[in-house]
This record gives structure tokens, sequence and C-alpha cells, in this order.
């Protein structure tokens, strides 16, 4: 596609701007930990070995629950009608952001949450018991957190996946020969699918290594995760502490690596072993257990965790055991503070502009093969990318700065943007383009007049997706914005450490608000740009 | 040798005056335009929303936009200056106000992190009540480099429906938990809510109190403070989690005293409760009570970094913090409930009514005040206390 180095070079331009400079950032930030010493005093820090422990067991644990219960579920019920009803429910939890399901989690399990609440008139509790069911020092409720969450995400992969005709078919196939639905996902479908989740999987493990907001939310406090620790290293003006938490950093990157090496080691096993499974003509088809309605707690506890959300936002007085509030009010929504409502639709709308703008001129015009080092921040822990931009911000002095923290963001949006745009953009009739340049249009003026309108739909997709990943984003916000840049997300985790659940949920609920209207706007304005093209609809 | 000494007292004279504010009128028209990053704690939600009623006046009254920057730990904001200063950033840091007082104040003041003296230079300071201690910090003179803002005094809260008869002192504290077993903890130090926690205690405890206004020494604390630690082994097995875990902070003890998770809360503002049952997060059976024999009261400051940008518009704010009008705004219960510096006497009789508010909820005892250790002592208890009891 491309016929000019000029024009691939100034290709590269807008997607350099938001790496390039990440790269001298990362020297600056992590090369203290080049010193043995300072190895030598992350192992001699008392809090380091009981977070790593912690760190460890909500991420790896959270991983593999949700890999399992998106494993168990699609096994259940695919394919069947079920199966895609779930796909417009996902779509709905997936706009959730994470600190906003991890505070609305929090109200339904805390010893004084919804739960116990619920629980209170049957065990005759008038104070709330003595759980240890939120902050736990193992860190399981963060990992069921993670597990519930990255669920859906996993859910939302497989059902990319199983939406390909090919695969389809061969369960078409199969069943028509008489196996049962276990059978064919353990004989033909597992086989194919296993590898090519292994980037989700990645990416979901990533997430739990370096999580900060929810693990703030529902992790321990003493000590906290390493990630949280390594955060709070990395920001403290001591320069020893900082070195400390680039070594540590390093070691979340390290942790991540080692559990990919134990995963390739456990998928040469699983090939070695997988010709004993193959079926040997034996039907057995057995309908999985009906009664196993699995979808209802996975899917139903994000609604009702937002429900949640939105009752505390309305609550007047309400105390344990009460299960619903003394009466609903408005105080909370009419005194809440919307100055990070604010700031988050602009740096938001800003950083998926900006993204997908860079991202039309990269497919267009740029080197498609160096894709994957864009797809990067994807699948390495947050924390020393983060720790990286940060660097180069102090050295450039943009920290604390709007442009610092809107740079902040772009490296987090444009793998999302990238990857929700190349299928479509790949796919894209070229006939079309050819005609255009035949027509005499020059390549920019084709793009512009042909090209780019065909493409309003995924656009508008990528728009909102970038949007909804710059919402969420937390350590970036925190880190550039030197504390001077609220955004609903940073709020809604500074507000969880306080008292007032009410002001807490309207944050809450702002940060889940955002996304959705963003998703919802990209599904409608398509529809009526192109009310007056037949074509189009 | 009288010849000897005049010399460099001329000096110090001629040094004095150079450093003699300039007049008020000129740093009001300095101040107009500027920025004014204001980093203070924002664990209240009372706090902000008069910080930023604050705010919407003195872009009005006087053109200077005030930027709260919200900090968990005023200590961060130390380090923070520290770092700038060291890094050679002089006159552009990001800090341009902060709230402050104790060891904070010290260490910045002793590191020659401040601006000033200007305090006492500002308009307002002839209001302000000099029979309260607004001149020295926690046994630190403050010499003019930090205004006060506020007094507070360390006040307990529970529930006359489940406490009826609350514990009047540590000897009572212990005695509590040990009838609720699970119900009692405090913040985790160094939350400063968590450390004037173990200082209370450690007043109340400590052989002799005298040592306590010394800087503190390495026999002097070992001595002073080893009934305080016996006190914490016998309670923190009866705490909530068995001790292994503390709240975050002062705001979730409130949450967690209002759904009957703890019996009892603390607070700095004495009307902190009052506030509470008025914003529904306090059930209206809360109150408040003190010790008998006296809880720990203090002055809590604003001052300004040495490298701060609008050291004028930092000065601006800071008056208009000490204004009467302001200051009866932030004692009102209905916005934060917080004690004025000012000498009330003195002012119209309209705003008197406004300091003298009270509402269910607040403290009504008349609890004796018991001066804050010297802060030296603050850094050596917080780091003692997290090295036995930090990590589980």
């Amino acid at each position: 596609m491309t016929d000019n180095p000029r024009t691939l070079w100034l290709a590269t331009v807008p997607v350099a701007l938001v790496i390039a400079p990440v790269l001298p950032g990362l020297y600056w930030a992590l090369s203290p930990a080049g010193d043995s010493a300072v190895w030598r005093a992350l192992w001699q820090e008392p809090q380091w070995p009981l977070a790593l422990q912690t760190t460890l067991t909500s991420a790896l644990l959270g991983s593999l629950l949700a890999a399992a219960g998106a494993a168990m579920l699609a096994m259940l019920i695919y394919p069947s009608a079920l199966w895609s009803r779930l796909q417009r429910h996902l779509a709905v939890l997936l706009s959730v952001p994470h600190a906003a399901f991890a505070v609305g989690l929090f109200f339904l399990l805390a010893p004084s949450g919804w739960l116990a609440r619920a629980l209170a008139p049957l065990m005759g509790w008038s104070s709330p018991p003595n759980w240890v069911s939120v902050q736990d020092p193992y860190g399981l409720s963060l990992a069921l957190a993670l597990a519930i969450k990255e669920s859906w995400f996993l859910l939302w992969m497989l059902m990319a996946l199983l939406g390909e005709q090919a695969v389809a078919r061969q369960m078409l196939v199969a069943r028509s020969l008489g196996y049962g639905r276990l059978q064919i996902w353990r004989a033909v479908l597992w086989p194919q699918l296993l590898p090519r989740l292994a980037w989700p999987m990645a990416a979901v493990l990533a997430y739990g290594l370096s999580v900060v907001d929810m693990a703030i939310v529902l992790g321990p406090g003493t000590p906290p995760t390493l990630a949280v620790l390594v955060w709070r290293w990395l920001t403290d003006a001591n320069p020893d502490q900082q070195a400390l938490g680039g070594a540590a950093s390093l070691v979340l990157l390290l942790l991540l690596v080692a559990a990919g090496g134990v995963a390739c080691l456990a998928w040469q096993v699983y090939r070695h072993q997988r010709q004993r499974r193959l079926p040997k003509g034996q039907r057995r088809p057995h309908a999985p257990p009906a009664w196993l309605k699995l979808h209802v707690p996975m899917l139903g506890v994000g609604y009702l965790v937002v429900a949640l959300l939105a009752l505390w936002s309305l609550a007047g007085p309400w105390f344990f055991p009460a299960l619903w509030p003394q009466e609903l009010t408005l105080t909370s929504w009419r005194s809440a503070n919307w100055q990070p409502f604010w700031t988050t639709l602009w740096l938001a709308t800003a950083a998926s502009m900006w993204c997908v703008a860079a991202t039309l001129i990269w497919l267009e015009w740029g080197p498609q093969r160096y894709n994957a080092v864009l797809y990067l921040p994807l699948i390495v822990p947050a924390l020393p990318l983060v720790a990286g931009q940060y660097a180069a911000l102090l050295k450039l002095q943009l920290d604390g700065q709007a442009a610092g923290v809107l740079w902040s963001h772009l490296l987090m949006v444009l793998p999302y943007t990238l990857l929700t745009l190349v299928g479509a953009y790949r796919g894209f009739d070229a006939r079309l383009m050819t005609s255009a340049r035949a027509l005499g249009q020059g390549r920019f003026s084709a793009c512009l007049r042909v090209k780019w309108p065909l493409l309003q739909r995924p656009i508008a997709a990528a728009l909102a997706v970038g949007f909804a990943v710059s919402v969420a984003q937390y350590l970036p916000t925190l880190f550039a914005g030197g504390g001077r840049f609220a955004t609903v997300t940073t709020e809604a985790v500074a507000l969880s450490a306080g008292g007032n659940r009410r002001v807490l949920a309207v944050q809450a609920l702002l940060q889940v608000a955002l996304p959705l209207a963003a998703f919802a706007l990209a599904a409608l304005w398509p529809h009526w740009n192109s009310r007056h093209r037949l074509g189009l609809r | 040798m009288k010849k000897i000494l005049t010399l460099p007292l001329l000096a110090l004279a001629w040094a004095a005056q150079a450093q003699t504010p300039a007049p008020w009128q000129t740093i009001e028209a300095q101040a107009r335009g500027q920025t004014v990053y204001f980093n203070a704690w924002g664990g209240s939600e009372a706090t902000n929303a008069y910080i930023e009623w604050v705010a919407k006046e003195v872009k009005g009254r006087y053109g200077v936009a005030l930027q709260h920057v919200k900090v968990t730990d005023a200590a961060d904001v130390v380090k923070r200056v520290q770092t700038e200063v060291s890094a050679g950033r002089r006159n552009d840091g990001s800090v341009d106000l902060m709230w402050v007082n104790g060891e904070n104040f010290r260490n910045l003041k002793n590191a020659g992190l401040l601006h000033g003296p200007w305090a006492e230079a500002l308009p307002n300071w002839g209001a302000v009540d000099l029979n309260k201690p607004v001149r020295s910090d926690f046994s630190v003179p403050t010499d003019g480099f930090e205004s006060p803002w506020g007094t507070a005094q360390l006040t307990f809260i529970a529930d006359k429906k489940t406490t009826p008869t609350p514990p009047h002192s540590a000897k009572e504290w212990l005695q509590f938990a040990q009838a609720n077993p699970a119900r009692v903890s405090y913040p985790k130090p160094p939350d400063f809510h968590g450390t004037t926690f173990l200082k209370q205690i450690l007043i109340e405890l400590t052989p002799d109190r005298a040592v306590l206004q010394q800087p503190v020494s390495t026999a002097a604390f070992a001595r002073a403070t080893a009934p305080l630690w016996a006190f914490l082994d016998q309670l923190h097995p009866l705490q909530w989690r068995a001790g292994k875990a503390f709240p975050a902070s002062a705001a979730e003890m409130h949450r967690m005293l209002a759904d009957g998770e703890l019996r009892l809360s603390l607070t700095f503002n004495p009307n902190e409760a009052a506030n509470l049952i008025a914003s529904h997060q306090l059930p209206p059976t809360a109150y408040s009570f003190g010790f008998t024999g006296g809880t720990i009261g203090n002055v809590h400051f604003v001052a300004i970094p040495v490298n701060a940008k609008a050291k004028a518009g930092a000065q601006v704010v800071a008056n208009f913090l000490l204004s009467p009008q302001a200051q009866a705004h932030k004692a009102d219960v209905a916005v934060w409930g917080d004690g004025s510096v000012l000498n009330t006497a003195k002012l119209p009789a309209a705003l008197q009514a406004k300091f003298n508010k009270k509402a269910p909820g607040a403290l009504t005892d008349n609890v004796p005040t018991l001066a804050e250790p010297h802060a030296s002592w603050v850094e050596a208890l917080e780091s003692e206390w997290l090295k036995r009891y930090g990590t589980r």
C-alpha cells in the first residue's frame, strides 16, 4: 500500500509522538534498578514478601478463575439462542470501568454491605458480622473482582472467535455426527481456540499484576499488593524509594514472562496428551445439566453492582441492617462535584480523537508490519510504562500540565483504537478506492470522500472504545497529572477511602455513564448520519 | 568588644530591612491573575466544599484562581517541595500554599524550605486571638512562616443506641474493648488521626509528661513510650480484625461506626459528628465525647513553600482565610464547624452568633485541652509503631 518513503515517514509521526518519548523515559525510570544494592534493599524491605504473595494470589487466581468461568459458560451454552443474547449484555457490562465495579462490589460484599444486610434478618444480626470479605490479607476479594470482570472480557473474545464461520461450521458438522457438546469442545474447539486465546489471557494477567485502582478499593492495606507498593515508591520524593519502585516494577514484568513460560509448557503437555482424548467413536450426547445457570451469577453481579451504585447515590439515611434506604433523595446529585466529569470528558474526547486520527493515518500509509509494537501496552504491565512516561514528562517539564496528562493517555488508548479498526480497514473493498482514484481523486481525498465515510461505523466504534479506555485510566492520570487533574476515576478511588458512600457512588456512576453514553452515541450516530443514504443504512 | 559585636548586628538589621515584605497593595496587585495551587488534605467533604467556597470568593474579590490539590498526607507535600528544590526548581514549584502543622512544619522550617516571614504582616493578623497557641506549633515557634487557619481538638464519637456510657480515659478504653471485642480500632498510623490517638494514649500513660515537650532522644523515647506499647499489646488482640488490619482513615471509621461495625470513632473536629448527622452519614443518635483528663488540641496553619510560583496569590488567599467572613463561614456547623483562630469577642455581634452555633451531636462537655508533644516525637512514634505493628 505504501508508495513514497516520505509519506511513510510522515504517517509514523503521530504514532511516534505517542511512543518515542517513553523509551528514554523507561531508561531514566528503570536504570537505577541496574544497581544490585537496590535489589538487596528490595529483598530486605519488610513489606515486600507479603506484598508479592498477595499480588500472586490475586493476579493468578483472578486470571485463572476468569478463564475457567468463561470456558465453563461457553461449554455450557454455546451454541444456543442464549449465547447470542449474552452478547448484548456483555457489551453493556464491558463498559463498566474496573474502578466503578470494584466500588460496587465493595458495597455488595463488605461486612456492612448489601449481602450481609440481606442475610441479617435470617441470622438475627443487628451489627455487621465479623467477615473479612473485603480488603482481606490474601487478596481473595480482589481476585474475585478480577475474575468476574475479566471473565466478561474473555467471553467477549470467545464470542468473536466462535463467531467465525469456519469454527461455527465445525460445531455443526460434529453435532450432526451425533457427538455431545462437551465432547466437541474437548476434541475440536479447545485445541483451536486455546492458542488464539493466549494473547487475551496475557492481557488479563498483565492487568491483574499491575492493577492499582481496584487494589486500593478491595485489596489489603498491611501490606498492599506489589503494584500499589510500586506506585507509592515511584511517586516518593526520595530517589532511593524511586529506585526500589523501578526494580519492583521489573519484578511485575518478570512475573508475567514467567507465567507465559509456564503456560507454554502446559500447552506442550496438553498437545502431547491430546491424542489420547480424541473420541474413539462413542457418542456421549448428554446435554450439560440445565439447572446449571452459570450465566445468571456471572453476569447478574454486574447489574447488581451498578444498581447498588445507583441506589447509594440516591440514598438518604441508610444504616446497617436496613436493606433499603430510609428515603430517596437527590441531594448527593445536586451537591455533586462535576469538575472531574468535565475533566474526564475533554481528556477522553481529545485522546480518542487523536488516537483514531493517528490510527487511520497509520493504517492507510504507515508500515503495517510494526503493528505488534503498538499492541505492546496491552500485554505489558502498565506500571513500568507509566513510570517511563512520568520520567519523560519530568524531563520535558510537562508534568502537571494538561498536555502531559493527555499524552500519557494516548499510549494506552492507541492499541485499542488500532485493534478496533484494523479488521474493518483490511476488509475494505479495494475496488472502491481504485474507482475513486480512477475518477481522478488523490489518495487523501479518496480516503476523505469515499473510504472513511464508508468506514464510519468502525470509526465511531473506535472513538467510543478509545473514549472508554481513556475514562478508565487511573495511573497515567495520577502520575502525569501530579494530583492536579481529577477525573471521575481518580476521584472515585480517592473517595473510596473516605466515608460518604453517596458521594463515592455518584462519581462511580458517572464513571459508568461516560463510556456507556459514548457507546450509545457510536451506535446511533452512523445511523443518523446515513439516514439519506440507502446503501449505508 | 562592643564594636566587634555591633557590626554583625548592623548587618543583621540591614538584612531584616531588606526582607521587609512589600506593602499589601503591591501584593494584591501582583496576586491578580495568579493561580494558587493549594495542597491540602482532601479527606473530608466538608473541608473540600469549604475550600471550593474560598476559591469562588478569592476569584471574585481578588482575581486569584485557587486550585485545591487534594493530598492524603501533608508529609508527601513536604517531600515534593524537597525534591523540587534539590532538583533546582527554585521559583516555579508546583505547590503555592499548603495546609500544615506539627512535624511537617518543623521539617520544612528547619530545612529552609519555607517562604517568609510573612504571616504576621497580613492585614487580618490583627484580629487573631494571641491567647491561642497561634505562634507555636507543637512547641516549635512559627516566627511568621505560617499563618493560623483553625483550631482542633481530638474528640471521640459513639452511638447512644449501642454505647450509652463511653470510655473516658485510656484505661476505660481498654476495658471497653474487652467488653466489646472486635468493635474498637483506630486509623493506621501514619494517618494523622491514628498518630494523634497514639499521642493521646502516650500523654495519659507516660510517667513524666514534661519530657514530651522537649525534643525527643533515644533514651527518653524508650522510657516515655514503654507504657504505650504495653497498652497497645493488650489492646490490639481485642480490636477489629484482631488488630491485624486498621481502618485507613477517620472517615472510614465514621462509616463503620454508622453501620455498627465499630463502636467508637474519632475526629479532630468537635463539630464533625453534628456535621455527619446532618448529611445522613451518622445516625441521629450519634454523639461526641472527650476524656475526663483532657484531649490533645492544636492549631493548624497554612504555609508557603520557598519555591512557590504564586507567593503573592498565596498570601492573599491566606489573608482571606483569616478574614472574619471566612472564619465565620468555616465555623458554621452546617459548613465545616472548624474552630476559629480569631478573637471573636472583638467582632460585630451579627458575626459572633455564627461562631457560637451548636448542633445536635457536637461536643458539649468541657474537655480540657492537652498540649501536643514536641514535633520531633511524631516521626519517632510513627516509625516505632510501623516497626512493631506495620506488617501484620
